[in-house]
């Protein structure tokens, strides 16, 4: 439906991946682990527009589905005596039935109070988890969690978590271009006429909460591959909001939009870290400054409204 | 088990739950200020929060330049809320207001974006200590109630509330503005055409919010560390209260309050380690029977 | 086919639609007339599960549908266009239409196959019928209000339904557009036998092709039958007076 340029498309398609796997080979660690942060956070801002953008949901309490993703494979990987392929997967699966259930509760508020609702019962969650110093290590979070050595080095994670991101990128990419992601794109502009001609609207609405909150789970996995530790303010609030930034100054409405987004934001963080104690005072004048005069986002810029084209294309 | 309920039920229960209802005043002033900014003005003001903080921080700030005592202290509950107020007036007249036209996501991502900037400039001002006041004299010590001590300053809380309710009712209710304002609330364009002028209502609207905000703040400035932070926790706490009691509703700030409060009390009583997870069942609960709030909500 | 008794629903005190009875039988088309405010337009929500009936019944095929929501209606084979234009702005012409006839094929949660090309013959067709072929690859956002109108009607068709609602088709139409909006009406009765119920305040169009007339004043059924029975019909003459129009 909407779409990069056609002449820029070619030589991204070329450069980008050889770019991305020629990396560890090329940079220091540090920048490898900066490589890192982008890449799942990019997966967890593209998640959340599925919700978001392509939906129409007002998806403000993502991060949850982010912590629990992480905690669930840390916890499997240090309590239960899984290998990790089931650690990866429990996590994500504990974000999507968390999702789910938050869904069913919130599914009958409209807009806003669905995104109220939705980062209350995150906060809840967090609380909890906050609390629960014997089970989840409380506000200390969980240290030292042991990963099997291929994934375990800096290039071995770095390559996992690119092979990962990459992906579920695409798999997302192919829903959106889906039946499925037509569907959703049609109860995000018109719910009313989407109920008219059949479409169960709640039924799509929950089913896309559970894959964003999959892969958004899946991201938070992808932490505990990175860091080694997870801890309770991945899930708070403020970092729902931030994700939410995040898709906002790459473009809502367009699918690579949030990865542009979270690279800008991640990179922006890191970079600030070094020349300024003021992150937050950064992150909410350019968010300020993205709403009032940017209101598509950066890649909004180029992709205003498609016009008439050749073939139907999604 | 009969220790439990013995316990549950006894006098220290009931000054426990006198202290939860005292916090609950300041509750119910946050949440009525943010009540107010949902209903007439539509935000849900993310940034209600770090007025809040700015009222704590600008009541220490006047408490020492006028050095500590009774009457600097009730200067402070006076003169922090205002200046917390100016700066919701720059914050709404500044900003917002030109984006009312916009999508909710849109205003609620900005006024994040300004808890983020508050939060900092806040930094910048007073510095990343956390402060302190502490409680003029005249209202050290504790009254008797119930055979069991109740501070004199939650006493203090547990009147103020009230008053301040009443006080917005008759404002809400009996002045012109206020009919205004709940007009605006249900029908911004109609009043508009009438020859109001709708955007200092918004105006007025937002700024007796951000007033309440900043009074809450000032009141509970005695009874924690003032710090950087105390943006975050409200917030969450405002937004549960305004969705249980019917979004743009006083009273349902009041009852929304009460709930949380006694709620929040009541479980930690009960299960010291979680308790804090009531209020959030209870609000379970109530969406559950009520998706709209427990009182009508002005949307 | 559709079988309206006694049907009432009240906003607040407000009867807007008290005591309807309507009967549309396989094939014909019906008409629904009647003055502004009339509630004509109460009564195809009702009809399409946008809103509960307070009493009364509405049955299709023998089968009560009052109170369903409207993806069950539409499943049962009803389908409806909007009064005011309501489609997917975002989505291109054949992009609309497309999804009401995936919809209808129980394709919604495929997830991984490209939709691009997906249903194209039948997509095709419809348009061609319709006469919006040639704009297939537009946004529908961008097309004129009458294209929108007839847009409206392609995305009805789409569900393959056996009774279709059109509210005021020509509403705010030039025309030659008006025109051509009959033409695609009589054409699909005649050619798939399809029936239509629709509502109008063009009361010339509406002898023009309709089977059978009903008229609604206030709220209530005031008359149904042929074209010559409600002319003839004294109240409906008194609702009318003062309107232009041949009556």
């Amino acid at each position: 439906m909407v779409t990069t340029r056609r002449s820029a498309a070619p030589l991204l398609l070329l450069l980008l991946p050889a770019a991305l796997l020629a990396l560890p080979q090329v940079l220091p660690r540090f920048h490898i682990y900066v490589a890192e942060i982008v890449l799942l956070t990019a997966l967890l801002a593209t998640s959340l527009n599925l919700a978001i953008g392509y939906t129409g949901l007002y998806q403000f309490g993502h991060a949850v589905f982010y912590g629990i993703g992480a905690y669930g494979t840390a916890l499997t990987l240090t309590r239960s005596g899984m290998p990790a392929p089931v650690a990866f997967l429990a996590g994500p699966l504990a974000a999507a039935a968390l999702s789910l259930l938050i869904g069913l509760i919130c599914i009958r508020l409209s807009k806003l109070y669905f995104g109220m609702l939705q980062i209350s019962l995150g906060s809840l969650v967090w609380a909890v988890v906050y609390r629960w110093y014997s089970f989840t290590g409380g506000d200390d979070g969980i240290h030292g969690i042991p990963l099997p050595d291929a994934i375990g080095s800096p290039k071995g994670s770095y390559y996992f978590t690119l092979a990962v991101t990459a992906l579920c990128v695409f798999a997302m990419y192919r829903i959106v271009r889906s039946p499925f992601g037509k569907v959703i794109q049609g109860i995000r502009d018109n719910p009313v006429r989407a109920a008219a001609i059949g479409v169960d609207v709640r039924l799509h609405q929950l089913a896309v909460l559970v894959i964003a909150g999959f892969f958004g789970g899946v991201a938070g996995s992808l932490f505990v591959v990175v860091e080694n530790s997870v801890f309770p303010d991945m899930m708070f609030w403020t970092f729902s909001l931030e994700v939410l930034i995040m898709c906002l100054l790459g473009g809502m409405y367009t699918f690579f939009g949030p990865f542009v987004g979270a690279s800008a934001i991640v990179l922006l963080r890191v970079f600030a870290s070094v020349h300024t104690r003021y992150w937050s005072l950064l992150l909410g004048t350019i968010l300020a400054l993205v709403i009032i005069f940017l209101p598509d986002g950066v890649l909004g810029v180029f992709v205003r409204r498609p016009r008439k084209r050749e073939a139907p294309d999604a | 088990m009969m220790d439990f309920a013995a316990n549950l039920f006894s006098a220290g229960t009931l000054s426990q739950i006198l202290v939860g209802l005292s916090r609950t005043t300041i509750l119910f002033i946050v949440s009525s200020g943010m009540s107010l900014i949902l209903g007439v003005l539509r935000i849900p003001n993310v940034a209600h929060g770090s007025l809040y903080m700015i009222g704590a921080f600008a009541a220490w700030s006047v408490i020492q330049f006028l050095g500590g005592g009774l009457f600097a202290f009730l200067a402070a509950m006076l003169v922090a809320p205002l200046i917390v107020a100016a700066v919701g007036f720059v914050l709404e007249r500044g900003f917002f207001s030109y984006l009312y036209e916009r999508e909710h996501l849109m205003l609620l991502l900005l006024t994040f974006a300004f808890m983020l900037i508050l939060g900092d400039l806040v930094k910048i001002v007073w510095g990343p200590e956390y402060r302190s006041v502490t409680v003029p004299s005249f209202f050290q010590g504790s009254a008797e109630i119930f055979g069991l001590p109740l501070p004199w300053y939650n006493l203090f809380l547990l009147i103020v509330g009230p008053c301040i309710a009443v006080f917005l009712w008759l404002v809400i209710n009996r002045t012109n503005l206020g009919k205004i304002a709940r007009a605006a609330a249900v029908d911004g364009e109609m009043v508009g055409a009438v020859g109001v002028n709708v955007g200092w209502v918004f105006a007025f609207t937002f700024v007796l919010g951000s007033f309440l905000a900043g009074l809450g703040g000032a009141l509970i400035a005695p009874m924690v560390n003032i710090s950087l932070g105390m943006d975050h926790s409200l917030i969450m706490e405002t937004f549960l209260i305004v969705i249980i009691g019917g979004l743009g509703n006083m009273w349902g700030a009041l009852l929304g309050s009460l709930i949380f409060g006694l709620t929040q009390s009541l479980g930690i009583l009960v299960w010291p380690q979680f308790g804090i997870a009531f209020p959030y069942l209870a609000v379970v609960a109530v969406l559950v029977v009520r998706p709209r709030g427990l009182l009508r909500s002005t949307w | 086919m559709l079988d309206v008794e006694s049907v009432v629903k009240s906003f607040d005190g407000f009867k807007a639609v008290d005591g309807a009875n309507l009967r549309v039988d396989a094939g014909e088309i019906v008409a629904v007339i009647g003055p502004n405010g009339a509630g004509k337009t109460t009564l195809f929500h009702l009809l399409t599960g946008h809103l509960s009936p307070d009493s009364g019944r509405i049955l299709f095929k023998g089968k009560e549908i009052g109170g369903l929501p409207p993806h069950v209606i539409c499943r049962r084979g009803i389908t409806r266009s909007f009064q005011v234009a309501n489609i997917f702005p975002r989505l291109s012409v054949f992009e609309n239409v497309q999804i009401a006839v995936l919809s209808r094929e129980r394709k919604t949660f495929r997830i991984f196959s490209p939709v691009a090309g997906m249903a194209k013959e039948e997509v095709d067709r419809i348009l061609r019928s319709v006469g919006l072929f040639d704009r297939r690859d537009v946004e529908s956002d961008l097309l004129s209000h009458g294209e929108k109108k007839v847009l409206e009607i392609a995305v009805a068709l789409g569900g393959n339904p056996e009774l279709l609602i059109l509210d005021e088709p020509t509403a705010g139409m030039a025309p030659e557009e008006t025109e051509r909006c009959i033409r695609l009406i009589r054409k699909l009765s005649e050619e798939s036998g399809l029936t239509i119920l629709f509502c109008e305040h063009d009361i010339a169009l509406v002898f023009e092709i309709a089977n059978r007339i009903m008229v609604m004043v206030r709220g209530v059924t005031v008359v149904q039958g042929s074209g010559e029975e409600v002319r003839r019909n004294s109240e409906v003459q008194s609702a009318y007076l003062g309107e232009s129009g041949e009556c």
